[in-house]
């Protein structure tokens, strides 16, 4: 029972008043850094690492660690209320999240998400716990071949996504893909497509297309329908105050969607790259595709939202294992923590589990806490939010588009991004009229950039053989489990139609 | 939202006094600017990435050292302005011509990003104050690789060209594997990723044969036995690399071409602000604070004043436009 004589020791370590209150504050800044477009926790955490150069290295990582995960749960409140992803990973909350809150489920929309993104943290935290090392085998194994199949995953869930308009969404994810290939490309070091602007070097980031596309093509979506004439609650049918819990079918509907999500989220999450964001569109088309009523999805339903939030809540938790088995960044934010450890004196590695262990466990039984106190402050900010939401709109409105402009610009301090979410944000406004799926934009624009650089590094290795795919374990594992979902799907779908057909006959 | 203020005069008397003496330092400016610097000014630090990167650690530990040494009198303001690789931040710097009271610190990208990209400014169009200290590089193996050292690892990629990874395609990784390479005489395939993590995980699952990279990255799994390193850039191991050759020893010395870590101040700005930021940078250096920062982040001390940096870059820019013009990249 070692691994629970270590947990004992790091629970010992976390409950301290001090490095509790130093938990606390990081939960709560995470929170309101996920809540707030554009905000990240990589840009929140490193702006907070020069604050905890005097405190000591458990308590700053606590902190640290908790702003990473209450960035999780944060940033899904505005996917719901507001229609805008804080960060790549929420862009699939906002596919059944809004419409949720458009029905007027807001308040349990928003239980539901705290209830997934804390059992999505919870389960990581104890797979960490139990099977850190095991897991840290998925990083070792996952190379450029690996990571193209996985990429290739992600954006085959583009089709569930696309469900409605075919060639809508088709010429959608085009546009992702074309925006994709802005900056310099990584084998040449050539410039592609930036017209000389320093700005575009480094391409065009998510972040200010996901706000302008989503958030701010919302706002102008229903200043087109009239919302600020009317007296309240214009994105918003708030009409059932009463009903802020979640119904008991709600529960009952998705007690298998939180853990199998979670575990999908949390093996997902260990692979270094795009772990999160890929996680829970995988578990949204996971979700969609064992659901009976596959049509219900993207018009509000309770699923949609909880399979995502379980699974990027359990991917910030299996971003933890390469950083501490092996010492590798699988995300920005965990890069910055890298940095962080390194400043702190320690060597982040194999061995530092071993050579620090108050330090490792001290982290991982936070984390425990750290979910039970966000949940906790979920559950009091929740109803805040919902009361800000209930603002007639011709106030709500403006306030959205100051903070997202603030938001957007000051990630980076660039004028350039506030200007191409203004211009996406009016993209976004046509694309919703005309039945373009923004969705598929930004996943594109995500996604696309990484399929193309792991497919040129796969093929500089092999020399341009595709063989590589076939030689690799790893890889012939993932092709396998590629075709046991793309025959389950159908195998599935057939079912379905054929019960549709008896029903219809009876 | 990403600027942080280190106030170093905290009483709000002491801060009034340093404004009057500032403004009216600044009525005498014709006459007082060409003699002497005034270090009462606000300090304005431009940081040319991100918060977290190496470039931003080393600018608040500059900053923290200066502060708690009482180095520099006035209030010190840091700004991240991160873009185009540099290109922003220092193009900021740029634009405050013959400003003294503005400073950046430097990386790799300092020297990459004008010969790649149509930056109005040039590496050498700054006011170079020191280099201090350098990122160096080590060549690692898979520790499962049957290649367990250099003269290895030049046999096997003479007899089948091996696969190198790093990080960018213009940038120190691919200088040196380049030069590695032409100095050895062997054929490879330069692999190049965006982000360490992808970089470290390949050469882990064996997608690739081998990597360079700065040691602060994967010393952890050097230590741990993962990976194996062949060789050094620099000539001064570090501790933890202990039985490492250097690129020196191997007599591949002119592959090293180490990143700088160093700090410049504007175009034309006064000789006399220049030497007393060369005074100063030579105390910063001295300090335990900067040994222990150098040492955390397995740094190779190397510093350079004045001149010789400008001198340091001129080498390293010749040898990047070499290798760059060769393989079509500029």
């Amino acid at each position: 029972m070692e691994i629970f004589d270590n947990l004992l020791m790091g629970l010992s370590i976390a409950i301290t008043p001090i490095n509790l209150m130093y938990l606390l504050i990081g939960a709560s800044i995470g929170m309101m850094i996920g809540a707030i477009p554009g905000f990240g926790p990589s840009a929140g955490i490193a702006i907070l690492l020069p604050l905890t150069f005097s405190m000591s290295p458990i308590s700053a990582v606590m902190m640290l660690a908790a702003i990473y995960y209450g960035a999780m749960f944060g940033g899904t409140i505005t996917a719901i209320l507001l229609n805008t992803p804080g960060d790549s990973t929420t862009v699939a909350s906002t596919f059944d999240g809004f419409p949720l809150a458009q029905r007027g489920r807001a308040g349990p929309a928003l239980v539901m998400q705290a209830c997934a993104s804390f059992v999505g943290g919870t389960i990581g935290v104890i797979l960490i716990t139990l099977l850190a090392p095991i897991f840290s085998m998925v990083t070792r194994s996952f190379g450029p071949p690996e990571f193209f199949l996985l990429c290739v995953m992600g954006l085959l869930t583009l089709v569930a996504l696309m469900s409605g308009n075919w060639i809508l969404g088709l010429i959608s994810a085009l546009i992702g893909f074309a925006l994709g290939t802005v900056g310099v490309d990584l084998e040449t070091g050539h410039q592609r497509f930036t017209f000389g602007a320093v700005e575009l070097i480094g391409g065009i980031h998510f972040i200010p297309v996901a706000i302008g596309l989503f958030g701010i093509g919302e706002l102008f979506y229903a200043f087109y329908n009239g919302a600020h004439k009317s007296g309240s609650g214009g994105i918003i049918q708030y009409q059932n105050e009463s009903r802020f819990w979640p119904t008991k079918q709600d529960l009952i509907d998705c007690k298998y969607t939180m853990p199998r999500n979670s575990i999908l989220g949390f093996v997902i999450g260990i692979i270094p790259g795009a772990g999160a964001t890929i996680a829970s569109l995988m578990a949204y088309s996971l979700e969609r595709s064992l659901s009976k009523n596959p049509e219900k999805f993207g018009m509000g339903e309770m699923r949609g939202l909880v399979a995502p939030e379980s699974a990027n809540n359990a991917a910030s938790s299996g971003a933890m294992v390469p950083l501490l088995t092996l010492g590798i960044p699988g995300s920005a934010s965990t890069a910055v923590l890298l940095a962080a450890f390194l400043m702190w004196g320690l060597r982040p590695g194999p061995l530092l589990m071993e050579q620090n262990p108050e330090f490792a466990w001290g982290l991982i039984s936070s984390m425990y806490l750290g979910n039970m106190a966000l949940l906790v402050l979920s559950v009091f900010a929740i109803p805040l939010f919902v009361y800000i939401i209930k603002a007639p709109y011709r106030i709500l409105a403006p306030l959205v588009l100051v903070v997202c402009t603030l938001g957007t610009f000051s990630v980076n301090a660039s004028i350039v991004e506030t200007f191409i979410m203004l211009a996406a944000g009016i993209v976004g406004f046509y694309m919703k009229r005309l039945g373009f799926s923004p969705a598929a934009v930004v996943l594109a624009l995500v996604l696309g950039p990484m399929a193309e650089e792991s497919l040129r590094q796969t093929l500089l290795i092999s020399r341009g053989s595709f063989d590589i795919f076939f030689i690799r374990q790893a890889s012939v594992y993932i092709l396998v489990f590629f075709a046991a979902i793309i025959l389950g799907g159908a195998f599935l779908n057939s079912q379905r139609r054929r019960d549709k057909l008896k029903e219809n006959t009876v | 939202m990403t600027t942080l203020k280190t106030t170093i005069t905290t009483r709000p008397q002491v801060f009034a006094v340093a404004c009057i003496a500032a403004s009216s330092l600044l009525l005498a400016a014709p006459f007082a600017a060409a003699d002497e610097y005034d270090p009462s000014k606000q300090l304005n630090v431009t940081i040319a990435f991100g918060p977290g990167g190496g470039n931003d650690v080393l600018a608040r530990t500059l900053i923290e050292i200066l502060d708690k040494y009482d180095l520099y009198e006035g209030d010190i303001v840091a700004t991240n302005r991160p873009g185009g690789s540099g290109a922003v931040g220092w193009g900021y710097i740029y634009s405050q011509q013959g400003n003294p009271h503005h400073i950046s610190t430097t990386s790799g990208s300092f020297i990459a990003t004008p010969l790649q990209a149509d930056t109005p400014w040039d590496t050498l169009d700054f006011t170079h104050v020191a280099l201090m200290a350098a990122d160096d590089q080590v060549l690692v193996v898979n520790a499962e690789s049957s290649i367990n050292t250099f003269e290895e690892f030049v046999e096997y990629a003479q007899q089948e060209p091996l696969s190198v990874g790093g990080i960018g395609s213009v940038n120190n990784d691919f200088i040196v594997a380049q030069l590695l390479s032409v100095e050895a005489g062997y054929e490879y395939d330069y692999i190049p990723f965006n982000q360490q993590g992808e970089l470290t995980t390949a050469l882990l699952s064996n997608s690739i044969d081998a990597m360079v990279a700065t040691p602060g990255s994967i010393i952890g799994l050097i230590e741990a036995g993962d990976f194996r390193a062949l060789a050094f850039s620099a000539e001064q191991v570090p501790e933890a690399l202990e039985g490492v050759p250097s690129f020196e020893e191997l007599g591949v010395a002119d592959a090293a071409v180490p990143m700088p870590r160093g700090l410049i101040l504007p175009p034309n700005v006064s000789d006399e602000a220049r030497q007393w930021w060369i005074d100063t940078i030579t105390e910063v250096v001295e300090t335990p604070e900067w040994q222990e920062y150098v040492k955390a982040n397995f740094l190779t001390e190397n510093v350079l004043l004045g001149d010789d940096f400008t001198g340091f870059l001129e080498t390293s820019i010749n040898n990047f436009r070499t290798i760059l013009t060769e393989t079509g990249a500029i």
